[in-house]
């Protein structure tokens, strides 16, 4: 068998990145038309100050897609039980520290998700089902603690999430959580966790136990989602319990595009995290274009029609690429 | 008949190495898969340093026993301890040293070949070895196991069926075990690679490794293994040691000595034999990629037994034959009573043929199973049975109730769920949807997977009748006793290709078996022996 070369073989396993990649290009290009101001320090800032909240949840979403529980439609309305209860709950008892705050954003998101895990793997619930109940528990839950938009967030929170610049400090949470990632990637735990995801029988008859890995990944899940909390708090600078649902739909565009394999094993935030910047870049790009008040319609056909589209392209290019290959190798 | 046997393990032991101590004892273990007992109180124990092999037909217990020894299926009863340890999970067998290589070529699919090799081996949080280490280690072991070099780093999808075999064997290997068990491992394997196979095997053994491997390949293990033990219905019959495996023996145990006349009652059908008319011929056939073309004739009122080792391409034969599977070269044609000749390359065509296909694999290829025993059993009469354009369920409902009766179905309310009903009882509302349709020619892959013996010849007498009405039939069974007394002629397949015939009172086990096993043996002229044509 011929040896690839280093990038032949970065490119092979990371065909699955395509679509996203493809359509962050193209959208891009569409903005340096219509709005060239993005193409500033603080334009490409604020891009990534405004997504990184989204960026956060599909990374979470990543790790439960790639373990084998499909799709989590719970992201949204956890990360959004966060918001409100640092709002209203942590806010209201005084309670501001920065340690205490962060401590309850990512200990209450690894906390509920390992619940979920627990039910999916001990008592056998498909994810999706357990994933659904936690979406709408969750959502209620939300509205109790906080009926409407409103509340504050702790003053050092808000500050971080009013930087626009490009070294602003939520940025640097960005680029934490990416190089966190990065060292996760290079774990055996994260190996073990691609592998039950590709294949829970292989992976449970070879001795790997597929039980804890997954409780692990659906808590490591948790912890990416309840920095996604905090984020959004810190953006919004209160608290907003409606936008779960968005969230989760968002969240989900962004992993699909992102040519994560929702049966498991497959992919990486390669892929969905410029899969999440261009959702956060659709709606910008959209309001470039005076819709008024069709603009919120508009947003959610363009997110449809996108996603159809750029999966019939990630489905057809990696199979012209294989073919490439192979008259290569022929 | 049983105790017959048993006196077996009290012959001279001389043979083995005497100072290795027991590496697995298991005694007396039951296990049922609901409503099927895959072991009834085997008992089983092999040393270290000897190469023992579990041997029995299909369905006797023995791939049951081996994911036993390695933690995956839970004894219901019975004690299993392998070098002391009580072994109730895979990691648990892990960790005792046990090491299975499974029939399943199981891979994890997206990983790469080096993950798939070091997979459970490496610790939860921290591998034990770098990746660098693992990529050049699965490199060598496999580069050695495979003989032609590979790219570790590349996915695993990207190897052939026989060489993912070998990473499932290198897992097993780098896993320095002090038990390996080789679930029928060589069925992907070609002759070279199974001899790479064995030399390996016995390298483990010179290691003081306890080697099990579970086969119904009997040919190839007098050659090499030291000790055997015979299964037979769920329960050990008797063991082998050294000198004593020989085939003959083994086969006398896996079939039973005083069982040899088969499961099916002598037949009154077999004197009148087949007529003349042909229902279904093929010329050239070629059913399996790379296989010899073979010519294949059906007549009316014949039963013919399809046998062979699993996956010497008896069922795609099959399958092509029925136009289930479109055929690589080759025609197949069924004639109709009137004389018409209907070619077969679809399955549209052989309705239309009226030349139906019965599957063994009731859960996959048969059965609706969220649909009731009914609307399975009608599925395909709804065509027939329409008043302007309305399904009429009493005429159905008629053919029901008779087909109930000939075919002594054990049933609860017919709207009750199929998957109400045992095993037997499901292929039986199988087969009757398929008589329903007045067929000319049956297929059945062996159908009589996991049916009890009293519903077996039900199945047989069934069939008999239908071929004393003028059907031809093809019953393909994984069990030679099947074949025995009910064919007029069986078809032993091998390497993809019709090899031979057996016909009339030449059936027996031993020609069979030495047609499917005989190949390893170099002075066994095949062809000479089995080509017995009428």
């Amino acid at each position: 068998m011929k040896q690839q070369s280093r990038f032949g073989r970065f490119t092979s396993k990371s065909a699955y990145a395509f679509a996203a990649w493809g359509l962050l290009a193209v959208l891009l290009i569409v903005c340096a038309v219509r709005a060239p101001y993005l193409f500033t320090a603080s334009g490409i800032g604020g891009l990534l100050v405004s997504a990184v909240p989204l960026v956060l949840v599909v990374m979470g979403i990543t790790v439960t897609a790639l373990v084998g529980s499909g799709v989590d439609l719970s992201a949204g309305p956890l990360m959004i039980f966060v918001n409100v209860t640092l709002v209203k709950v942590l806010f209201d008892q005084q309670i501001g520290s920065p340690v205490a705050v962060i401590a309850w954003a990512l200990g209450i998101g690894v906390l509920i998700q390992i619940i979920q895990a627990i039910v999916i793997t001990v008592a056998r619930i498909e994810p999706v089902i357990v994933t659904l109940s936690a979406f709408l528990a969750l959502s209620g839950i939300n509205l109790v603690i906080l009926a409407q938009p409103g509340g504050q967030a702790p003053r050092w929170l808000a500050e971080w999430g009013s930087g626009r610049s490009i070294l602003a400090p939520m940025t640097i949470v960005l680029i934490t959580a990416i190089l966190g990632w990065w060292a996760f990637t290079r774990t055996q735990l994260f190996t073990n966790l691609r592998l039950v995801g590709s294949n829970q029988r292989t992976a449970f008859v070879s001795g790997v136990p597929v039980t804890m890995i997954r409780v692990v990944a659906h808590g490591i899940s948790g912890l990416l989602i309840g920095a996604g909390g905090l984020a959004y708090t810190g953006q919004i600078a209160s608290g907003n319990p409606t936008q779960g649902g968005t969230y989760t739909l968002a969240a989900i565009t962004a992993l699909v595009l992102g040519g994560i394999s929702l049966a498991g094993g497959r992919g990486g935030v390669l892929g969905s995290i410029p899969g999440a910047i261009a959702v956060t870049l659709i709606s910008f790009t959209l309001t470039t274009f005076s819709l008024g008040s069709l603009a919120s319609f508009v947003v959610q056909l363009s997110y449809g029609l996108i996603l159809v589209a750029a999966l019939l392209i990630s489905v057809i290019i990696p199979s012209l690429w294989r073919k490439r290959q192979e008259v290569k190798a022929s | 008949m049983v105790n017959e046997d048993l006196n077996l393990d009290s012959a001279p032991r001389a043979m083995v190495a005497e100072n290795h101590e027991t590496a697995v004892s298991i005694q007396d273990v039951k296990k049922s898969f609901g409503e099927t007992q895959a072991l009834r109180g085997a008992s089983f124990s092999a040393r270290a340093g000897e190469i023992h092999a579990i041997v029995g037909e299909n369905g006797s217990g023995k791939s049951t026993l081996a994911k036993i020894m390695s933690g995956i299926v839970l004894p219901d009863e019975g004690s299993v301890d392998i070098h002391g340890h009580h072994v109730s999970s895979p990691a648990e067998a892990l960790k005792t040293g046990v090491a299975t290589v499974f029939q399943e070529v199981l891979v994890a699919e997206g990983a790469s070949i080096s993950d798939n090799v070091f997979i459970g081996s490496q610790g939860v949080w921290r591998s034990r070895m770098s990746r660098s280490e693992q990529h050049r280690r699965a490199t060598d072991v496999l580069e050695h196991l495979m003989g032609h070099s590979v790219d570790a780093s590349a996915l695993v999808e990207t190897l052939s069926l026989a060489d993912r075999q070998w990473v499932t064997i290198a897992r097993a290997l780098v896993r320095s075990p002090r038990v390996v068990i080789f679930d029928e491992s060589t069925a992907a394997l070609d002759l070279s690679g199974a001899a790479r196979l064995y030399a390996q095997m016995e390298r483990l053994r010179s290691e003081g490794v306890c080697v099990v491997i579970v086969t119904h390949r009997i040919a190839e293990l007098t050659t090499f293994a030291d000790s055997a033990t015979v299964l037979r219905d769920g329960i050990d019959v008797g063991i082998l040691r050294g000198s004593e495996i020989t085939e003959s023996r083994l086969i006398e145990l896996m079939t039973g000595v005083k069982e040899r006349s088969g499961l099916a009652p002598q037949s009154r059908r077999l004197s009148k034999g087949a007529t003349a008319d042909i229902v279904l011929q093929a010329a050239g056939l070629v059913a399996t990629q790379g296989a010899r073309p073979s010519d294949f004739v059906l007549h009316s009122g014949e039963i013919v037994g399809f046998a062979g080792l699993d996956g010497q391409g008896q069922a795609e034969f099959l399958q092509t034959l029925t136009g289930v599977r479109q055929a690589i070269n080759g025609e197949v044609t069924a004639v109709a009573r009137t004389g018409a000749a209907h070619p077969i390359s679809n399955l549209a065509e052989a309705i239309t043929a009226n030349v139906s296909y019965i599957s063994g694999d009731r859960r996959k290829e048969g059965i609706f199973p969220n649909l009731s025993i009914f609307e399975n059993f009608g599925m395909p009469l709804y065509r027939h049975h329409r008043r302007a354009g309305v399904i009429d369920r009493t005429a159905i409902s008629a053919r029901f109730d008779a087909m109930s009766k000939t075919l002594k179905l054990r049933a609860g309310a017919p709207s009750n769920p199929i998957t109400s009903l045992s095993g037997g009882n499901q292929q039986k509302v199988l087969i009757g949807r398929e008589l329903a349709q007045d067929p000319q020619v049956v297929a059945l892959n062996d159908p009589a997977r996991g049916v009890d013996i009293s519903t077996k010849r039900e199945l047989y007498a069934q069939l008999e009748h239908l071929a004393l009405e003028g059907a031809g039939i093809i019953y393909l069974s994984t069990e030679i006793d099947e074949l025995i007394g009910l064919c007029d002629r069986v078809a032993v397949f091998r390497d993809g290709a019709l090899l031979g015939w057996v016909t009339g009172d030449n059936i027996t086990s031993d020609r069979v078996l030495a047609g499917m096993f005989g190949h390893l043996e170099a002075d066994f002229d095949v062809e000479k022996a089995l080509v017995e044509q009428q």
